[in-house]
Protein backbone atom coordinates (compact mmCIF):
# COMPACT_ATOMS: atom_id res chain seq x y z
CA UNK A 1 0.00 0.00 0.00
CA UNK A 2 1.41 3.43 -0.88
CA UNK A 3 1.92 5.90 2.09
CA UNK A 4 0.56 9.29 1.57
CA UNK A 5 3.01 11.98 1.70
CA UNK A 6 3.30 14.10 4.99
CA UNK A 7 0.91 17.13 4.80
CA UNK A 8 1.17 20.66 6.69
CA UNK A 9 -0.12 20.77 10.59
CA UNK A 10 -3.32 22.60 9.25
CA UNK A 11 -4.43 19.63 7.32
CA UNK A 12 -6.19 16.57 8.38
CA UNK A 13 -4.34 12.88 6.80
CA UNK A 14 -6.81 9.83 7.46
CA UNK A 15 -4.83 6.48 6.08
CA UNK A 16 -7.04 3.72 7.59
CA UNK A 17 -5.26 0.55 6.91
CA UNK A 18 -6.46 -2.73 7.70
CA UNK A 19 -3.87 -4.99 7.24
CA UNK A 20 -4.66 -8.76 6.44
CA UNK A 21 -3.51 -12.11 6.57
CA UNK A 22 -3.28 -12.75 2.63
CA UNK A 23 -5.25 -10.23 0.53
CA UNK A 24 -8.62 -8.59 0.46
CA UNK A 25 -9.70 -5.98 2.38
CA UNK A 26 -10.18 -2.16 1.90
CA UNK A 27 -7.79 0.68 3.12
CA UNK A 28 -9.53 4.11 3.23
CA UNK A 29 -7.07 6.71 2.32
CA UNK A 30 -8.29 10.84 2.57
CA UNK A 31 -5.96 13.59 2.58
CA UNK A 32 -7.14 16.70 3.49
CA UNK A 33 -4.69 19.86 3.13
CA UNK A 34 -6.20 23.60 4.87
CA UNK A 35 -9.59 22.41 4.32
CA UNK A 36 -9.63 21.21 1.32
CA UNK A 37 -10.18 17.50 0.13
CA UNK A 38 -7.14 16.27 -1.91
CA UNK A 39 -7.56 13.16 -2.50
CA UNK A 40 -9.78 10.20 -1.21
CA UNK A 41 -10.17 6.95 -2.12
CA UNK A 42 -11.21 3.56 -1.29
CA UNK A 43 -8.17 0.69 -2.39
CA UNK A 44 -9.23 -2.32 -2.56
CA UNK A 45 -6.93 -5.32 -3.58
CA UNK A 46 -9.46 -7.90 -4.48
CA UNK A 47 -10.06 -11.48 -6.06
CA UNK A 48 -7.96 -11.02 -9.44
CA UNK A 49 -9.29 -11.81 -13.01
CA UNK A 50 -9.39 -15.38 -12.17
CA UNK A 51 -12.72 -16.22 -13.06
CA UNK A 52 -12.38 -17.07 -17.09
CA UNK A 53 -9.25 -18.78 -15.93
CA UNK A 54 -10.05 -20.84 -13.70
CA UNK A 55 -13.52 -21.98 -16.23
CA UNK A 56 -12.23 -21.97 -19.69
CA UNK A 57 -11.31 -25.43 -21.02
CA UNK A 58 -13.60 -27.04 -18.21
CA UNK A 59 -17.18 -28.89 -18.98
CA UNK A 60 -19.98 -26.80 -18.36
CA UNK A 61 -20.81 -28.71 -15.78
CA UNK A 62 -18.11 -27.92 -13.45
CA UNK A 63 -19.31 -24.08 -13.27
CA UNK A 64 -21.85 -23.97 -11.15
CA UNK A 65 -19.92 -26.06 -8.85
CA UNK A 66 -16.38 -24.45 -8.70
CA UNK A 67 -18.24 -20.44 -8.71
CA UNK A 68 -20.23 -21.44 -5.45
CA UNK A 69 -17.06 -21.56 -3.69
CA UNK A 70 -15.49 -18.20 -4.81
CA UNK A 71 -17.41 -16.45 -1.62
CA UNK A 72 -18.36 -17.91 1.48
CA UNK A 73 -20.99 -15.94 1.91
CA UNK A 74 -22.74 -15.29 -2.03
CA UNK A 75 -21.87 -19.10 -2.57
CA UNK A 76 -25.92 -19.54 -3.84
CA UNK A 77 -25.74 -16.36 -5.25
CA UNK A 78 -22.57 -17.22 -7.46
CA UNK A 79 -24.33 -21.01 -8.51
CA UNK A 80 -27.73 -19.56 -9.32
CA UNK A 81 -26.23 -16.52 -11.80
CA UNK A 82 -24.29 -19.23 -12.92
CA UNK A 83 -26.90 -22.22 -13.62
CA UNK A 84 -29.10 -19.74 -14.84
CA UNK A 85 -26.82 -18.19 -17.31
CA UNK A 86 -25.74 -21.93 -18.06
CA UNK A 87 -29.39 -22.20 -18.79
CA UNK A 88 -29.57 -19.16 -21.27
CA UNK A 89 -26.32 -20.95 -23.52
CA UNK A 90 -27.83 -24.33 -23.16
CA UNK A 91 -31.40 -23.12 -24.35
CA UNK A 92 -32.67 -25.04 -21.12
CA UNK A 93 -36.19 -24.31 -19.18
CA UNK A 94 -36.05 -25.28 -15.55
CA UNK A 95 -39.44 -26.46 -14.50
CA UNK A 96 -41.72 -24.64 -12.42
CA UNK A 97 -40.83 -26.52 -9.35
CA UNK A 98 -37.12 -25.87 -9.27
CA UNK A 99 -37.61 -22.05 -9.70
CA UNK A 100 -40.04 -22.09 -6.42
CA UNK A 101 -37.27 -24.07 -4.51
CA UNK A 102 -34.26 -21.58 -6.46
CA UNK A 103 -36.25 -18.91 -5.16
CA UNK A 104 -36.45 -20.38 -1.91
CA UNK A 105 -32.64 -21.32 -1.43
CA UNK A 106 -31.89 -18.09 -2.30
CA UNK A 107 -33.91 -16.22 0.23
CA UNK A 108 -31.82 -18.33 2.93
CA UNK A 109 -28.71 -16.48 1.58
CA UNK A 110 -30.36 -13.61 1.47
CA UNK A 111 -31.35 -13.76 5.11
CA UNK A 112 -28.02 -14.98 6.13
CA UNK A 113 -26.17 -12.45 4.60
CA UNK A 114 -28.04 -9.33 5.79
CA UNK A 115 -28.55 -11.05 9.05
CA UNK A 116 -24.70 -11.04 9.66
CA UNK A 117 -24.59 -8.15 8.49
CA UNK A 118 -26.67 -5.76 10.06
CA UNK A 119 -26.08 -7.17 13.59
CA UNK A 120 -22.58 -8.15 13.39
CA UNK A 121 -21.09 -5.14 11.06
CA UNK A 122 -23.18 -2.11 11.51
CA UNK A 123 -25.18 -2.81 14.71
CA UNK A 124 -22.04 -2.44 16.82
CA UNK A 125 -21.32 1.32 15.71
CA UNK A 126 -24.78 2.24 16.92
CA UNK A 127 -23.75 0.79 20.22
CA UNK A 128 -20.92 2.65 19.86
CA UNK A 129 -18.97 -1.04 20.68
CA UNK A 130 -16.06 -0.91 17.99
CA UNK A 131 -17.22 -4.60 17.00
CA UNK A 132 -19.30 -7.33 17.89
CA UNK A 133 -17.55 -8.58 20.24
CA UNK A 134 -18.09 -6.07 23.32
CA UNK A 135 -21.59 -5.72 21.63
CA UNK A 136 -21.82 -9.74 22.66
CA UNK A 137 -20.36 -8.93 26.19
CA UNK A 138 -22.50 -5.85 26.49
CA UNK A 139 -26.02 -6.68 25.03
CA UNK A 140 -25.87 -10.84 24.91
CA UNK A 141 -29.61 -10.84 23.84
CA UNK A 142 -29.06 -9.34 20.52
CA UNK A 143 -26.40 -11.17 19.39
CA UNK A 144 -27.91 -14.55 20.32
CA UNK A 145 -31.22 -13.41 18.29
CA UNK A 146 -29.00 -12.57 15.60
CA UNK A 147 -27.20 -16.10 15.27
CA UNK A 148 -30.61 -17.58 15.93
CA UNK A 149 -32.29 -16.18 13.11
CA UNK A 150 -28.80 -17.00 10.57
CA UNK A 151 -28.97 -20.46 12.06
CA UNK A 152 -32.71 -20.95 10.36
CA UNK A 153 -31.44 -19.19 7.48
CA UNK A 154 -28.45 -21.57 7.10
CA UNK A 155 -30.44 -24.44 7.86
CA UNK A 156 -32.89 -23.70 4.99
CA UNK A 157 -29.86 -23.43 2.74
CA UNK A 158 -28.56 -26.64 4.00
CA UNK A 159 -31.99 -28.23 3.35
CA UNK A 160 -32.41 -27.31 0.02
CA UNK A 161 -28.98 -26.41 -1.27
CA UNK A 162 -27.44 -29.53 0.11
CA UNK A 163 -24.94 -28.03 2.42
CA UNK A 164 -24.29 -24.59 4.80
CA UNK A 165 -21.74 -23.21 3.07
CA UNK A 166 -21.80 -24.18 -0.52
CA UNK A 167 -24.72 -25.34 -2.17
CA UNK A 168 -24.25 -29.06 -3.82
CA UNK A 169 -27.62 -29.75 -5.28
CA UNK A 170 -28.32 -27.08 -8.24
CA UNK A 171 -27.94 -28.73 -11.92
CA UNK A 172 -28.60 -26.69 -14.63
CA UNK A 173 -32.79 -27.32 -15.27
CA UNK A 174 -33.18 -28.54 -11.69
CA UNK A 175 -32.43 -29.94 -8.57
CA UNK A 176 -30.65 -33.37 -7.75
CA UNK A 177 -32.39 -33.07 -4.74
CA UNK A 178 -35.36 -32.32 -3.29
CA UNK A 179 -36.75 -31.61 0.19
CA UNK A 180 -39.70 -33.65 1.64
CA UNK A 181 -43.11 -32.51 2.32
CA UNK A 182 -42.10 -32.87 6.23
CA UNK A 183 -39.21 -31.27 5.75
CA UNK A 184 -40.57 -28.27 4.47
CA UNK A 185 -43.30 -28.19 6.98
CA UNK A 186 -40.82 -28.24 9.51
CA UNK A 187 -39.08 -25.39 7.81
CA UNK A 188 -42.23 -23.23 7.56
CA UNK A 189 -42.91 -23.29 11.16
CA UNK A 190 -38.73 -22.20 11.70
CA UNK A 191 -40.07 -19.34 9.68
CA UNK A 192 -43.07 -18.70 10.98
CA UNK A 193 -41.78 -18.43 14.64
CA UNK A 194 -39.01 -16.13 12.85
CA UNK A 195 -41.54 -13.12 12.84
CA UNK A 196 -40.91 -12.02 15.81
CA UNK A 197 -37.02 -11.65 15.98
CA UNK A 198 -38.01 -10.03 12.58
CA UNK A 199 -40.16 -7.57 14.36
CA UNK A 200 -37.55 -7.00 17.09
CA UNK A 201 -35.02 -6.59 14.48
CA UNK A 202 -37.02 -3.44 13.10
CA UNK A 203 -37.51 -2.44 16.52
CA UNK A 204 -33.84 -2.44 17.40
CA UNK A 205 -32.81 -0.50 13.80
CA UNK A 206 -35.75 2.17 14.28
CA UNK A 207 -34.38 3.19 17.53
CA UNK A 208 -31.01 4.16 16.12
CA UNK A 209 -29.83 7.09 14.79
CA UNK A 210 -28.44 6.56 10.89
CA UNK A 211 -25.83 9.46 10.20
CA UNK A 212 -28.11 12.46 8.13
CA UNK A 213 -26.08 12.26 4.46
CA UNK A 214 -28.13 12.69 1.45
CA UNK A 215 -25.84 12.79 -2.49
CA UNK A 216 -28.50 12.49 -5.65
CA UNK A 217 -27.07 8.85 -7.11
CA UNK A 218 -28.49 6.82 -9.58
CA UNK A 219 -29.36 3.44 -8.55
CA UNK A 220 -29.65 0.18 -10.48
CA UNK A 221 -31.69 -2.94 -9.84
CA UNK A 222 -32.99 -5.79 -12.07
CA UNK A 223 -36.92 -5.69 -11.64
CA UNK A 224 -39.65 -7.70 -12.75
CA UNK A 225 -43.18 -7.01 -13.38
CA UNK A 226 -44.85 -9.30 -10.31
CA UNK A 227 -42.10 -9.73 -7.80
CA UNK A 228 -39.72 -8.15 -5.81
CA UNK A 229 -36.75 -9.48 -8.37
CA UNK A 230 -33.59 -11.55 -6.85
CA UNK A 231 -33.24 -14.03 -9.63
CA UNK A 232 -33.23 -12.29 -13.61
CA UNK A 233 -35.47 -9.64 -14.97
CA UNK A 234 -34.64 -6.42 -16.11
CA UNK A 235 -31.60 -3.42 -15.76
CA UNK A 236 -33.85 -0.84 -13.93
CA UNK A 237 -32.22 2.55 -13.07
CA UNK A 238 -33.55 5.24 -11.20
CA UNK A 239 -32.54 7.78 -14.25
CA UNK A 240 -35.60 5.82 -16.00
CA UNK A 241 -33.90 3.47 -18.16
CA UNK A 242 -34.40 -0.43 -18.64
CA UNK A 243 -31.68 -2.72 -20.71
CA UNK A 244 -31.88 -6.31 -21.22
CA UNK A 245 -29.49 -8.55 -18.85
CA UNK A 246 -27.41 -9.44 -21.92
CA UNK A 247 -26.90 -6.05 -22.39
CA UNK A 248 -25.25 -6.08 -19.15
CA UNK A 249 -21.81 -4.54 -20.30
CA UNK A 250 -23.86 -1.26 -21.19
CA UNK A 251 -24.11 -0.61 -17.74
CA UNK A 252 -21.37 -2.15 -16.05
CA UNK A 253 -18.24 -0.17 -18.27
CA UNK A 254 -15.89 -1.67 -16.48
CA UNK A 255 -12.76 0.49 -15.86
CA UNK A 256 -9.54 -0.06 -13.88
CA UNK A 257 -8.02 2.61 -11.88
CA UNK A 258 -4.49 2.39 -10.18
CA UNK A 259 -5.18 2.18 -6.70
CA UNK A 260 -7.41 -0.94 -6.93
CA UNK A 261 -7.20 -4.49 -8.93
CA UNK A 262 -11.37 -4.31 -8.94
CA UNK A 263 -13.12 -3.48 -11.52
CA UNK A 264 -14.81 -0.22 -11.21
CA UNK A 265 -17.83 0.28 -13.22
CA UNK A 266 -19.87 3.89 -14.00
CA UNK A 267 -23.35 3.78 -16.18
CA UNK A 268 -24.62 7.17 -17.21
CA UNK A 269 -23.32 9.30 -14.71
CA UNK A 270 -19.71 8.92 -12.68
CA UNK A 271 -21.34 5.81 -10.46
CA UNK A 272 -24.50 4.24 -9.73
CA UNK A 273 -25.08 2.01 -6.71
CA UNK A 274 -26.63 -1.66 -6.30
CA UNK A 275 -27.59 -3.34 -3.45
CA UNK A 276 -30.31 -3.16 -1.46
CA UNK A 277 -30.82 0.30 -1.12
CA UNK A 278 -31.05 0.62 -5.12
CA UNK A 279 -33.45 -2.53 -4.89
CA UNK A 280 -35.95 -0.60 -2.20
CA UNK A 281 -35.83 2.45 -4.57
CA UNK A 282 -36.67 0.60 -7.79
CA UNK A 283 -38.89 -2.07 -6.70
CA UNK A 284 -40.41 -0.91 -3.16
CA UNK A 285 -43.68 -1.42 -4.94
CA UNK A 286 -43.13 -5.40 -4.94
CA UNK A 287 -42.27 -5.99 -1.45
CA UNK A 288 -44.84 -8.06 0.84
CA UNK A 289 -47.15 -5.66 3.07
CA UNK A 290 -45.41 -6.47 6.31
CA UNK A 291 -41.41 -5.84 4.36
CA UNK A 292 -43.56 -2.20 3.64
CA UNK A 293 -44.59 -1.43 7.33
CA UNK A 294 -41.39 -2.30 8.51
CA UNK A 295 -39.78 0.50 5.77
CA UNK A 296 -42.65 2.96 7.00
CA UNK A 297 -41.54 1.62 10.26
CA UNK A 298 -37.74 2.67 9.72
CA UNK A 299 -37.90 6.26 7.93
CA UNK A 300 -37.54 4.37 4.65
CA UNK A 301 -38.92 6.24 1.70
CA UNK A 302 -38.72 6.07 -2.19
CA UNK A 303 -36.19 7.66 -3.49
CA UNK A 304 -33.90 7.38 -0.49
CA UNK A 305 -30.66 8.96 -1.17
CA UNK A 306 -28.61 8.18 2.36
CA UNK A 307 -25.94 5.47 1.30
CA UNK A 308 -25.76 4.93 5.10
CA UNK A 309 -29.62 3.49 4.89
CA UNK A 310 -28.81 0.39 2.79
CA UNK A 311 -28.91 -1.13 5.98
CA UNK A 312 -32.15 -0.40 6.52
CA UNK A 313 -32.91 -1.61 3.15
CA UNK A 314 -31.56 -4.64 4.25
CA UNK A 315 -33.90 -5.07 7.51
CA UNK A 316 -36.90 -4.55 4.80
CA UNK A 317 -35.80 -7.22 2.87
CA UNK A 318 -34.87 -9.71 5.66
CA UNK A 319 -38.84 -9.07 6.55
CA UNK A 320 -39.53 -9.50 2.91
CA UNK A 321 -37.49 -12.76 2.25
CA UNK A 322 -39.29 -14.55 5.61
CA UNK A 323 -42.60 -13.75 4.03
CA UNK A 324 -41.58 -14.44 0.73
CA UNK A 325 -39.95 -18.08 2.01
CA UNK A 326 -43.52 -19.06 3.65
CA UNK A 327 -45.26 -18.28 0.61
CA UNK A 328 -43.28 -20.20 -1.61
CA UNK A 329 -43.27 -23.30 1.00
CA UNK A 330 -46.79 -23.11 1.00
CA UNK A 331 -46.78 -23.05 -2.76
CA UNK A 332 -44.80 -26.20 -3.09
CA UNK A 333 -46.44 -27.81 -0.69
CA UNK A 334 -50.02 -26.97 -2.08
CA UNK A 335 -48.28 -28.11 -5.72
CA UNK A 336 -46.99 -31.25 -4.06
CA UNK A 337 -42.98 -32.23 -4.43
CA UNK A 338 -42.97 -33.68 -8.05
CA UNK A 339 -39.69 -36.29 -8.08
CA UNK A 340 -38.09 -34.83 -10.99
CA UNK A 341 -34.87 -35.01 -12.14
CA UNK A 342 -32.54 -32.37 -13.81
CA UNK A 343 -33.28 -32.95 -17.92
CA UNK A 344 -31.18 -34.43 -20.23
CA UNK A 345 -29.10 -31.12 -21.60
CA UNK A 346 -28.49 -31.28 -25.47
CA UNK A 347 -25.01 -29.97 -25.78
CA UNK A 348 -24.41 -27.26 -28.16
CA UNK A 349 -22.39 -24.09 -28.18
CA UNK A 350 -23.77 -21.50 -26.88
CA UNK A 351 -24.15 -17.78 -25.02
CA UNK A 352 -25.57 -16.89 -22.43
CA UNK A 353 -26.02 -14.17 -19.34
CA UNK A 354 -27.74 -14.26 -16.45
CA UNK A 355 -28.30 -11.47 -13.76
CA UNK A 356 -29.25 -11.82 -9.95
CA UNK A 357 -29.31 -9.76 -6.85
CA UNK A 358 -27.17 -11.21 -4.38
CA UNK A 359 -26.86 -9.38 -1.10
CA UNK A 360 -24.66 -6.64 -2.43
CA UNK A 361 -26.47 -5.90 -5.68
CA UNK A 362 -26.69 -7.42 -9.29
CA UNK A 363 -24.38 -9.95 -9.83
CA UNK A 364 -23.71 -11.15 -13.61
CA UNK A 365 -22.54 -14.43 -15.22
CA UNK A 366 -22.05 -14.49 -18.90
CA UNK A 367 -20.77 -18.16 -20.48
CA UNK A 368 -19.65 -18.85 -23.47
CA UNK A 369 -20.02 -22.72 -24.32
CA UNK A 370 -18.41 -24.86 -27.22
CA UNK A 371 -20.07 -27.50 -29.23
CA UNK A 372 -17.99 -30.11 -27.02
CA UNK A 373 -19.72 -28.79 -23.71
CA UNK A 374 -16.64 -26.87 -22.57
CA UNK A 375 -16.92 -23.55 -21.56
CA UNK A 376 -14.96 -21.19 -24.06
CA UNK A 377 -15.15 -18.09 -22.16
CA UNK A 378 -16.69 -16.76 -18.60
CA UNK A 379 -17.37 -13.19 -17.13
CA UNK A 380 -18.52 -12.22 -13.56
CA UNK A 381 -19.08 -8.82 -12.61
CA UNK A 382 -19.59 -8.77 -9.07
CA UNK A 383 -21.82 -5.74 -7.17
CA UNK A 384 -19.00 -4.73 -5.02
CA UNK A 385 -16.84 -3.77 -8.06
CA UNK A 386 -19.79 -1.58 -9.36
CA UNK A 387 -20.41 0.27 -6.12
CA UNK A 388 -16.73 1.43 -5.76
CA UNK A 389 -16.95 4.16 -7.75
CA UNK A 390 -20.55 5.33 -5.76
CA UNK A 391 -18.49 4.48 -2.56
CA UNK A 392 -15.23 7.03 -3.09
CA UNK A 393 -18.01 9.18 -4.69
CA UNK A 394 -19.78 9.44 -1.48
CA UNK A 395 -16.67 10.12 0.42
CA UNK A 396 -15.60 12.62 -1.50
CA UNK A 397 -18.86 14.67 -1.26
CA UNK A 398 -19.27 13.48 2.56
CA UNK A 399 -15.58 14.52 3.89
CA UNK A 400 -16.06 18.27 3.25
CA UNK A 401 -19.32 18.59 5.17
CA UNK A 402 -17.56 16.80 8.44
CA UNK A 403 -14.22 18.68 8.29
CA UNK A 404 -15.30 20.23 11.72
CA UNK A 405 -15.24 17.01 13.57
CA UNK A 406 -11.76 15.15 15.09
CA UNK A 407 -9.94 13.11 12.55
CA UNK A 408 -11.32 10.03 14.69
CA UNK A 409 -15.10 11.18 14.24
CA UNK A 410 -14.17 11.72 10.39
CA UNK A 411 -12.56 8.08 10.46
CA UNK A 412 -15.42 6.74 12.00
CA UNK A 413 -18.01 8.19 9.49
CA UNK A 414 -16.35 6.80 6.63
CA UNK A 415 -15.80 3.37 8.02
CA UNK A 416 -20.01 3.37 8.83
CA UNK A 417 -20.37 4.79 5.30
CA UNK A 418 -18.32 1.82 3.76
CA UNK A 419 -19.91 -0.80 5.53
CA UNK A 420 -23.13 0.31 4.84
CA UNK A 421 -22.28 -0.57 1.66
CA UNK A 422 -21.32 -4.01 3.22
CA UNK A 423 -18.93 -4.40 0.54
CA UNK A 424 -17.03 -7.91 -0.31
CA UNK A 425 -13.64 -7.53 -0.45
CA UNK A 426 -12.09 -10.51 0.80
CA UNK A 427 -13.17 -13.43 -0.23
CA UNK A 428 -10.50 -15.53 -0.60
CA UNK A 429 -8.43 -18.04 1.54
CA UNK A 430 -9.17 -19.09 5.02
CA UNK A 431 -5.86 -20.20 6.54
CA UNK A 432 -5.16 -19.95 10.02
CA UNK A 433 -2.90 -17.27 10.87
CA UNK A 434 -1.03 -18.72 14.21
CA UNK A 435 1.48 -17.17 16.51
CA UNK A 436 2.79 -19.28 19.39
CA UNK A 437 2.53 -18.10 23.06
CA UNK B 1 -26.36 -33.01 17.28
CA UNK B 2 -23.58 -35.29 18.26
CA UNK B 3 -21.35 -35.71 20.81
CA UNK B 4 -17.96 -34.28 18.22
CA UNK B 5 -17.85 -32.31 15.34
CA UNK B 6 -14.77 -32.40 13.19
CA UNK B 7 -14.90 -29.34 11.45
CA UNK B 8 -12.64 -29.02 8.01
CA UNK B 9 -11.92 -25.43 7.26
CA UNK B 10 -10.66 -23.98 3.68
CA UNK B 11 -11.24 -23.11 0.41
CA UNK B 12 -10.50 -25.55 -1.95
CA UNK B 13 -10.23 -22.86 -4.70
CA UNK B 14 -6.94 -22.10 -3.12
CA UNK B 15 -4.54 -24.75 -3.56
CA UNK B 16 -3.67 -26.13 -0.24
CA UNK B 17 -6.67 -24.06 1.76
CA UNK B 18 -8.51 -26.79 0.82
CA UNK B 19 -6.52 -29.43 3.20
CA UNK B 20 -9.38 -29.13 5.64
CA UNK B 21 -12.18 -29.99 3.43
CA UNK B 22 -9.95 -33.02 2.29
CA UNK B 23 -9.32 -34.39 5.67
CA UNK B 24 -12.91 -34.78 6.25
CA UNK B 25 -13.51 -36.30 3.11
CA UNK B 26 -10.29 -38.92 3.79
CA UNK B 27 -12.88 -39.44 7.10
CA UNK B 28 -15.69 -40.05 5.75
CA UNK B 29 -14.43 -42.03 3.61
CA UNK B 30 -13.25 -44.32 6.69
CA UNK B 31 -16.45 -44.28 8.42
CA UNK B 32 -16.99 -42.57 11.75
CA UNK B 33 -18.33 -43.87 14.91
CA UNK B 34 -22.31 -42.31 15.03
CA UNK B 35 -21.47 -39.94 17.82
CA UNK B 36 -19.19 -38.04 15.73
CA UNK B 37 -20.13 -35.92 12.99
CA UNK B 38 -18.67 -33.90 10.33
CA UNK B 39 -18.75 -30.51 8.42
CA UNK B 40 -16.69 -29.47 5.44
CA UNK B 41 -17.21 -25.71 6.63
CA UNK B 42 -15.06 -24.03 3.61
CA UNK B 43 -14.95 -20.70 3.86
CA UNK B 44 -17.61 -20.54 7.09
CA UNK B 45 -17.41 -17.31 9.10
CA UNK B 46 -19.80 -16.36 12.43
CA UNK B 47 -21.77 -19.58 11.74
CA UNK B 48 -19.26 -21.75 13.25
CA UNK B 49 -19.97 -20.19 16.61
CA UNK B 50 -23.35 -21.97 17.06
CA UNK B 51 -22.03 -25.00 15.01
CA UNK B 52 -19.49 -25.45 17.80
CA UNK B 53 -21.74 -24.69 20.50
CA UNK B 54 -23.93 -27.54 19.69
CA UNK B 55 -21.11 -30.03 20.85
CA UNK B 56 -19.16 -31.45 23.63
CA UNK B 57 -15.84 -31.80 21.28
CA UNK B 58 -14.98 -30.11 18.34
CA UNK B 59 -12.17 -31.55 16.10
CA UNK B 60 -10.76 -28.37 14.25
CA UNK B 61 -8.78 -29.06 10.85
CA UNK B 62 -7.04 -26.21 8.44
CA UNK B 63 -4.36 -24.88 6.68
CA UNK B 64 -2.30 -23.11 9.11
CA UNK B 65 1.13 -20.97 8.81
CA UNK B 66 3.02 -22.55 11.45
CA UNK B 67 6.23 -21.48 10.13
CA UNK B 68 7.16 -24.86 9.09
CA UNK B 69 8.51 -27.02 5.57
CA UNK B 70 4.97 -27.16 3.55
CA UNK B 71 3.09 -30.73 4.66
CA UNK B 72 4.29 -30.18 8.11
CA UNK B 73 1.06 -30.57 10.46
CA UNK B 74 0.47 -30.10 14.32
CA UNK B 75 -1.85 -30.69 17.00
CA UNK B 76 -2.66 -27.60 19.17
CA UNK B 77 -5.28 -26.29 21.70
CA UNK B 78 -7.01 -22.89 21.16
CA UNK B 79 -5.06 -21.45 24.39
CA UNK B 80 -1.57 -22.96 23.05
CA UNK B 81 -2.16 -20.56 19.52
CA UNK B 82 -2.68 -17.41 19.34
CA UNK B 83 -5.29 -17.27 16.19
CA UNK B 84 -5.15 -13.92 14.17
CA UNK B 85 -8.96 -12.35 13.50
CA UNK B 86 -9.71 -12.66 9.64
CA UNK B 87 -12.57 -10.05 10.20
CA UNK B 88 -11.60 -6.38 8.94
CA UNK B 89 -13.44 -3.41 10.35
CA UNK B 90 -14.98 -2.96 6.93
CA UNK B 91 -15.82 -6.33 6.14
CA UNK B 92 -16.91 -9.69 7.68
CA UNK B 93 -16.32 -11.80 4.65
CA UNK B 94 -12.56 -12.76 5.93
CA UNK B 95 -13.98 -13.94 9.29
CA UNK B 96 -12.91 -17.04 10.65
CA UNK B 97 -12.25 -19.48 13.20
CA UNK B 98 -10.52 -17.14 15.91
CA UNK B 99 -13.76 -14.71 14.98
CA UNK B 100 -16.14 -17.88 15.39
CA UNK B 101 -14.10 -18.68 18.93
CA UNK B 102 -14.53 -15.25 20.22
CA UNK B 103 -17.66 -14.63 19.77
CA UNK B 104 -18.35 -18.06 21.67
CA UNK B 105 -15.84 -17.33 24.14
CA UNK B 106 -18.21 -13.54 24.88
CA UNK B 107 -21.36 -15.48 24.34
CA UNK B 108 -20.12 -18.59 27.17
CA UNK B 109 -21.12 -20.62 24.32
CA UNK B 110 -18.13 -22.65 23.73
CA UNK B 111 -17.50 -26.69 24.45
CA UNK B 112 -14.96 -27.69 26.96
CA UNK B 113 -12.96 -29.46 24.30
CA UNK B 114 -11.47 -27.14 20.92
CA UNK B 115 -8.64 -28.92 19.14
CA UNK B 116 -6.60 -27.43 16.15
CA UNK B 117 -4.95 -29.86 13.63
CA UNK B 118 -3.28 -26.89 11.36
CA UNK B 119 -1.39 -28.51 8.13
CA UNK B 120 1.39 -26.21 6.89
CA UNK B 121 0.34 -25.20 2.68
CA UNK B 122 3.02 -25.08 0.11
CA UNK B 123 0.96 -22.69 -1.78
CA UNK B 124 -2.51 -21.20 -1.93
CA UNK B 125 -3.10 -20.14 -5.56
CA UNK B 126 -6.29 -19.96 -7.14
CA UNK B 127 -6.05 -23.80 -8.11
CA UNK B 128 -8.48 -26.09 -6.94
CA UNK B 129 -5.95 -29.15 -6.00
CA UNK B 130 -3.86 -30.05 -3.39
CA UNK B 131 0.15 -29.74 -3.38
CA UNK B 132 1.87 -33.22 -3.19
CA UNK B 133 3.04 -31.98 0.41
CA UNK B 134 -0.53 -30.97 1.88
CA UNK B 135 -1.86 -34.03 -0.22
CA UNK B 136 0.63 -36.66 1.79
CA UNK B 137 -0.49 -35.19 4.93
CA UNK B 138 -4.31 -35.63 4.47
CA UNK B 139 -4.00 -39.17 5.83
CA UNK B 140 -1.63 -39.07 8.60
CA UNK B 141 -3.73 -36.01 9.61
CA UNK B 142 -6.64 -38.15 9.18
CA UNK B 143 -5.32 -40.98 10.74
CA UNK B 144 -4.38 -39.05 14.41
CA UNK B 145 -8.07 -37.35 14.15
CA UNK B 146 -9.73 -41.24 14.31
CA UNK B 147 -7.00 -41.80 17.18
CA UNK B 148 -8.28 -38.47 18.98
CA UNK B 149 -12.35 -39.50 18.15
CA UNK B 150 -11.27 -42.98 19.52
CA UNK B 151 -10.36 -41.50 23.05
CA UNK B 152 -6.59 -41.59 22.96
CA UNK B 153 -6.00 -38.35 23.74
CA UNK B 154 -2.49 -37.45 22.02
CA UNK B 155 -0.12 -35.03 23.55
CA UNK B 156 0.74 -31.71 21.17
CA UNK B 157 2.15 -33.46 18.50
CA UNK B 158 4.47 -32.42 16.22
CA UNK B 159 5.00 -33.81 12.63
Amino acid sequence: MSTLPVTPVTSVSLDVHHVTRVEGHGNIVVDVQNGVLKHCELQIIETPRFFEAMLRGRPYTDAPHLVSRICGICSVGHQTASVQALEAALEVTPSEQAMLLRKLLFHGEILDSHILHVYMLVAPDFYGAGSVLPLASSHPQVVLRALRMKKTAGDLCAMIGGRHTHPVTMRVGGFTRLPAAGELEKLRARLDGLRGDVDATVELFRSLTVPDFERSTEYIALSLPDEYAFIGGTITSTDGFQLPVSAYREVTNEFLVPHSTAKHTSHHRESYMVGALARFNINHARLHPRARAAAVALGLKPICANPYMNSAAQVVEIAHCVEDAVALIDKLLARGILPEAPPAVDIRAGEGVAACEVPRGTLYHHYRIGDDGQVAGANCIIPTGQNLANIEADMRALVPRILDRTPDQIRLALEMLVRAYDPCISCATHMLDIRFE
Amino acid sequence: MTDTLVLGLGNTLRGDDGVGPAVIGWLQGRGLPPEVSTWEGDAAGLELTLAMAEHRRVIVVDAADLGRAPGAWLRLTPDRARLKSGASALSLHAAGLWDALALGAALNLLPNEIVIYGIQPAQLDWLPVLSAEAQAAVPNVGRAVLHEIGGQDGKDSDH
